[in-house]
């Protein structure tokens, strides 16, 4: 209790001035008064009893004054007076604060920006209720080669009927809709939803109403929501939009409301919802996955419940539907973690690399700060001989370095919301319209936190040494030279061992994800992606629905582009490379029994036209590709990739062979192998192609619509663009044309988020040498100056330049040595933590390894041949004389 | 420090702890009644009286209330607090203990 009245006591000093100044006079005024009473009681008079009682008590302004100060003697008085006075010292040495400041800012503005990626992909909240109660909902269709599939409608109705754990399911599914009416034909990304989707997600429209289960049945009068962003974009935010009438796919629909912004499941390219109006026969429908699920938890029910229950109706499917649901699971996964996807790993990744650079910065300002402290040794030592206590030293040392690094906080802030844009990359697009990006509160006391630490942690060292300084010695001593003694060697040496060890990290790290990044563009993706231009026609179904209406479309417009100067090769595909993982349908081989529904054969298709290889300059490795004779009406043929041809004809020629889609009581055709060709990375760069086969549009309707065309030109791609929309548009004026772009930029894309990953580790290692040799060069000039005399005698004695050369790099190269050691192992460590993140390179890569450690020696050796130079240069007659 | 009857910090603290024990005193009176318990011979200065009160009423082992004096004027009354009144006891012991044993030396010595 004492402690709480002397803080309200001294608190009281401190904001009630006014009020205890005059409590101090009136105080003091009564005691004169009353020692003038007495003086008149002993027979003064009053003149006389005033004067003698004045002059008994002295000078009453020092007595208020030394009262005052008992009182002021207060920590925050003192707080303010460190950090006045070390305002002084920083503004005394400007070199020093500015070199300090800029290397804790770029440490600091590292982490605060990298914070503030984790913070918008992992931990700002998500703009539905309750939404860690989310999940997504995937079939596990790991033995067919899909582990995360999209789920068959008739699976996620008996998920939704069947389960313990779900307050509600809910499913999406792609749609595409051309807006046409007014303005130009636009092809809008939609989703087919099921009603309760909105109330599943717990967000409710901006404008309008949600979705009503009378909506969603068949037959339903069309309605649509429209996403924030299309209604301020196509609609120009017309706040009297709903009820209206737009045409999608050549339908009429209402538009019923405008989402919340951000709201945009499942991500912000989604420009519309409209309920999916599933037949009671669609939602029966097992074999088609072309679903994306999500359910919201029961209150306390926990993840691994959940997965349990969806397990336990997995098994039950498979057992009643053997056909369809053989081998196939299910489960769920938390919508966040969804959302962030495959970026959470590399966040933790940077995370660690931005915090070993804040401790490399730290290391290095703990050094400049001890290698000062020498020089402050006598102040230090005067104060203490004055009175102050250790505690009263550190608490002012202390206070100098958290100035340092708020000023440093403060820059690195500023860097750090320029940086954050150029970040922004890294976000998933899921997350990244529902969380937005940027500098917010969490940032801000992030950024405050991380200084003051940071200010701790380089600070106390230094700090806690002077304290210990041997009064008497230090006193003694010269002013200007000698060291903290031998233990402030030991710490400064430790300080840049460990300067290196965790520069060797960071560099291993960057060598490692250099080295992925350098094998995936080296990687053969199985397609040239130059010079070819990629865009979008889906036809409109109720204008297309005839198969022979279908084909006439790409056959003009393949006519018409090839027919164009300046194209070398035109396409049409399903999915052009990195656009689409799945597009799978079982086949039968024929002269193989008819397998058992869990050992189907589910290669991926792609309907192609005859170019389409040519177009994307794939590699025949066998047989040939599509020729004009490979017409409707004739001998259906299918081209097969390498993959297909190892797995399914292990050991044959498959040229010649034949297979069908579907079992061998299915109507399809016999389908002859024509020809191999090279693997494409269809799912991504870094990911494996699985079994693939080519079938020619024009003979075989199998539902699944070519409506990628692929242009392969001459010159720049994009200056086709506008040329090739015409021809399109002059076979179809209603067409819309979408996501015109160059192939290559999709690949760019998919590579975008791990090269943003190895630049920022780069980035980060770069720093850390820099810092690493900065720090080694400043120990050895620091060990050079003390060692002056020393060098003097040695070079006196017959030395030659030589020998001092070797002495003071042996110094240096030592601690070079022990943090590589040191850091090598740690390294070895850790590297396990990006195997995820490597691709084509061992996380314990040799070659990175020894680059990495031989990059550092080179750069140590650098840092200390200047000092080792100037040690050189010691004039031993100047040496002896100097102190 | 160069008069005998000057007092220590530590000492002076301690007088005038021992000497609001009683009951709760004004600067003046704790004056007058140090010196006239030690029979005139510790005389206390005013410039140390009231800075060693401030700081103790800091420190809390004293707490001061205004109050009206025996002239019927307002004074500030000094009191211990609990905390006070045990780190009176503690100091007590503790300046017997010094003091007898600085009586020790000088009668062998």
């Amino acid at each position: 209790m004492r402690w709480l009245q002397s803080i309200s006591n001294r608190l009281r000093s401190l904001f009630r001035r006014d009020t205890v100044e005059q409590e101090i006079g009136s105080e003091l005024h009564f005691h004169i008064e009353r020692q003038v009473e007495e003086n008149i009681l002993a027979g003064m008079n009053p003149q006389e009893a005033r004067r003698a009682a004045s002059r008994e008590f002295g000078g009453v302004e020092q007595v208020k004054e030394e009262c005052r100060d008992t009182r002021r003697a207060n920590y925050l008085e003192n707080l303010l007076k460190d950090v006045r006075y070390g305002f002084r010292m920083l503004r005394k040495s400007p070199s020093f604060t500015f070199f300090a400041v800029a290397v804790l800012a770029l440490g600091i503005a590292a982490n605060s920006a990298i914070f503030s990626i984790a913070d918008a992909i992992l931990v700002r909240p998500l703009p539905y209720r309750d939404a860690n109660r989310l999940v997504m909902i995937w079939e596990d269709s790991s033995a067919y080669g899909f582990p995360k599939d999209t789920p068959a409608p008739g699976n996620f109705s008996d998920w939704k009927s069947r389960n313990q754990v779900f307050e509600d399911v809910a499913a999406i599914s792609d749609g595409s809709f051309n807006l046409t009416g007014s303005g130009n034909p636009e092809n809008l990304i939609g989703k087919w939803a099921t009603a309760n989707l909105f109330s599943v997600l717990g967000v409710s429209p901006a404008l309008g109403r949600d979705f009503r289960p009378e909506d969603d049945v068949p037959g339903a009068p069309a309605v649509a929501l429209l996403s924030h962003g299309l209604w301020l974009r196509r609609f120009g935010g017309d706040p009297r939009i709903v009820g209206k009438e737009i045409l999608l796919n050549n339908e009429k629909c209402t538009v019923i409301g405008v989402m919340k912004r951000g709201a945009q499941f499942p991500d912000r390219e989604t420009d519309l919802w409209v309920p999916s109006r599933f037949t009671t026969a669609q939602l029966a429908n097992r074999r088609n996955h072309f679903l994306e699920v999500v359910a919201r938890l029961k209150p306390r029910v926990s993840l691994g419940t959940a997965n349990a229950n969806l397990a336990t109706i997995a098994s039950q499917l498979e057992k009643e539907n053997p056909d369809s649901n053989a081998k196939v699971g299910a489960f769920a996964v938390p919508l966040r973690e969804e959302l962030a996807g495959d970026v959470r790993p590399a966040i933790f990744m940077l995370l660690g690399a931005v915090c070993f650079v804040l401790l490399i910065a730290c290391a290095n300002v703990a050094n400049l700060l001890l290698s000062r402290a020498t020089g402050r040794r006598r102040e230090m030592a005067m104060r203490i001989a004055l009175g102050a206590t250790r505690a009263r030293v550190i608490q002012q040392m202390l206070t100098e370095s958290i100035l340092l690094s708020i000023f440093a906080g403060v820059a690195g802030l500023l860097f750090s919301i320029w940086g954050t844009k150029f970040l922004a990359t890294l976000i998933p697009t899921g997350i990244a319209a529902m969380t937005g990006t940027g500098v917010d509160g969490r940032v801000l006391l992030f950024t405050l936190a991380i200084s003051l630490a940071t200010g701790i942690v380089f600070g106390i060292i230094p700090a806690s040494r002077v304290s210990q300084f041997q009064l008497a010695h230090s006193l003694k001593q010269g002013g200007g030279r000698s060291g903290v003694g031998s233990g402030g060697h030991r710490l400064r040496d430790a300080l840049v061992i460990s300067e290196v060890a965790l520069a060797i990290v960071l560099l291993t790290g960057a060598a490692l994800m250099i080295r992925s990044l350098e094998n995936l563009y080296h990687l053969d993706p199985g397609f040239r992606a130059d010079h070819v231009l990629v865009m979008r026609t889906p036809l409109p179904r109720q204008k297309y629905e005839a198969f022979a209406a279908r084909a006439a479309f790409y056959e003009q417009v393949l006519e018409r582009v090839e027919g164009l100067p300046g194209v070398v090769a035109a396409g049409y595909t399903t999915w052009v490379p990195l656009t689409n993982a799945g597009g799978a349908t079982g086949i039968t081989i024929e002269g193989k029994p008819e397998p058992a529904p869990a050992d189907v054969l589910v290669p991926n298709i792609r309907i192609i036209s005859r170019d389409y290889t040519r177009a994307l300059r794939m590699k025949l490795m066998e047989g040939r590709l599509f020729e004009s004779r490979d017409a409707a009406g004739t001998l259906p043929v299918a081209l097969i990739n390498q993959t297909m041809a190892r797995n399914y004809w292990t050991g044959e020629d498959p040229a010649g062979k034949r297979f069908k889609v579907g079992g061998y009581s299915e109507k399809s055709p016999w389908l002859t192998v024509i020809g191999v060709v090279g693997d494409v990375h269809q799912a991504g760069l870094a990911v494996p192609a699985r079994a693939e086969m080519y079938l020619p549009y024009q003979q075989e309707d199998l539902g699944f619509e070519p409506e990628y065309l692929a242009v392969r030109t001459a010159g720049d791609p994009m200056a086709l663009g506008e040329i090739v929309r015409q021809q399109i548009w002059a076979v179809d004026k209603e067409q819309p044309v979408a996501g015109m772009m160059p192939l290559e930029d999709l690949v760019d894309e998919n590579l975008a988020s791990r090269k943003m990953q190895a630049s920022l580790l780069s980035g980060f290692a770069g720093l850390a040498l820099l810092l690493v040799t900065l720090g080694i060069y400043a120990v050895l000039s620091f060990a050079v100056t003390q060692r002056t005399q020393e060098i003097g005698v040695r070079v006196a004695l017959g030395a030659q330049p030589g020998d001092v050369l070797r002495m003071i790099f042996s110094q240096g190269f030592r601690l070079f040595l022990m943090g590589a050691a040191l850091g090598l192992a740690a390294a070895f460590v850790l590297s396990r933590a990006l195997v995820h993140l490597l691709f084509g390179v061992s996380a314990y890569d040799p070659a990175s390894f020894a680059g990495v450690t031989i990059l550092l020696a080179a750069v140590a050796l650098l840092a200390c041949y200047v000092p080792a130079r100037r040690a050189t240069r010691v004039d031993p007659l100047i040496a002896l004389r100097y102190e | 420090m160069s008069k005998p009857t000057d007092l220590v910090q530590g000492t002076l603290d301690l007088l005038i702890l021992k000497t609001i024990a009683l009951e709760p005193m004004h600067g003046w009176a704790i004056a007058q009644r140090i010196r006239r318990v030690s029979n005139n011979v510790l005389q206390v200065n005013q410039g140390a009286l009231y800075p060693a009160l401030h700081r103790l009423e800091q420190q809390a082992w004293i707490q001061a209330k205004w109050g009206e004096s025996e002239n019927n004027r307002r004074a500030k009354y000094y009191s211990l607090t609990k905390a006070g009144q045990k780190y009176l006891r503690a100091e007590e012991t503790n300046w017997e203990r010094l003091s007898s044993a600085i009586g020790l030396v000088l009668k062998t010595v």
